[in-house]
């Protein structure tokens, strides 16, 4: 017996589009369980992206509440979510489940250091759409002690990275640190003394560049889950939004580095 | 600017390059020694410029020089132009 169609079938399938592009395995896509430590400006856009790209399982951690500071570059955040000091990450996951309503999102409320290691070690991949070097370092980590692959971004006003670790192999992004990293860290750690409590400069941040930042890394997800890990960043893109000009960095592995070795678990 | 040498911490002049502040274009030359780690150039630079405490890397042509390898090891050599750049560590 034939096949039966009908005409403009493909437009009521909203991923008909995504599946033309060819390498692009949305099946594996909608199978697949993602991590995305921080529901800021970054975690908006890469959030937006990857449900629009047709993932379907989702969890988010932020310990943030919304300030009207972020609404020059957050989607899914509003003036009431500023005035109600609403939780970054839930109000984010509500915006996202309003996208596509078969889209599966956890929030967690936390800082990432309180997270279960469990959700690393369940995650396929993690995005990291952080805003400081302790919380990078830590995810970081568990990455590379689970195996799984870290896709991270990173804003300076016009300027922004994007890294790709894939362990075992390859560099981390504690290889790329050096002392003026740690110095930031130390910094942020040393005001009051509370475990919570730290100096957090005002940095200049933009909605262009993070949606830049935010399209590169999701690719580079779309890429990995896809099977199309050779075509990958295998360094460090660097962005100059003023330019519009990229620059592949090579960043050699550190053999002094923590992360590299046989602690590594497949 | 093309200011005055920079002297790094050790005494010693056997490697002089030049480093550019990405951010603005403006460039420092810089001697070194050959036991100078790329963490102090940096740090001699950023100082320099009197930039915001914040994380910054260095390259050399494509390559991301690494903070602990001395100027021997990371292979920088008289003349190398090398550039000083934010780490972009927002979100």
């Amino acid at each position: 017996m034939n096949e039966v169609i009908r005409p403009g079938a493909e437009d009521e399938d909203r991923l008909d589009r995504s599946r033309r592009v060819g390498w692009v395995d949305v099946d594996r896509l909608a199978r697949s369980q993602v991590l995305v430590v921080g529901a800021g400006a970054l975690g908006n856009e890469v959030v937006k992206n990857l449900v629009l790209s047709g993932f379907r399982h989702l969890t988010l951690v932020d310990m943030d509440r919304v300030v009207r500071s972020n609404l020059n570059r957050c989607l899914f955040f509003n003036d009431t979510d500023a005035e109600g000091r609403s939780f970054k990450a839930e109000v984010l996951a509500r915006g996202a489940a309003a996208l596509d309503p078969d889209v599966r999102i956890e929030a967690l409320i936390c800082r990432v250091e309180e997270v279960d290691p469990w959700v690393f070690e369940q995650s396929d991949l993690v995005l990291g759409c952080l805003d400081n070097v302790a919380a990078r370092l830590h995810v970081n980590a568990h990455c590379c002690l689970h195996g799984r692959p870290l896709v991270d971004g990173g804003t300076l006003g016009t300027s922004g990275k994007v890294q790709v670790v894939l362990p075992p192999a390859g560099p981390c992004l504690q290889c790329a640190m050096n002392r003026t990293h740690y110095r930031v860290l130390e910094k942020r750690h040393s005001c009051t003394g509370a475990e919570t409590a730290f100096f957090e400069p005002k940095m200049a941040a933009e909605i262009t560049t993070t949606s830049v930042i935010a399209a590169i890394q999701v690719r580079e997800v779309l890429k990995i889950l896809s099977g199309q890990r050779g075509r990958c960043l295998q360094h460090l893109l660097h962005y100059d939004g003023l330019t519009n000009r990229t620059l592949e960095l090579e960043v050699p592995l550190d053999p002094n580095c923590p992360m590299h070795g046989d602690r590594t678990v497949a | 600017m093309n200011g005055e040498p920079l002297e790094s911490s050790v005494i010693g002049m056997s490697v002089r390059v030049r480093v550019r502040n990405a951010e603005t274009g403006s460039t420092v030359d810089m001697e070194l020694e050959e036991e100078n780690t790329v963490q102090e150039i940096i740090e001699g630079a950023a100082g320099y410029w009197e930039k915001d405490a914040g994380a910054y890397v260095l390259r050399k042509g494509k390559k991301l020089l690494r903070g602990q390898q001395t100027v021997l090891e990371s292979g920088i050599s008289n003349s190398d132009d090398l550039e000083l750049i934010p780490d972009p560590e927002g979100g």
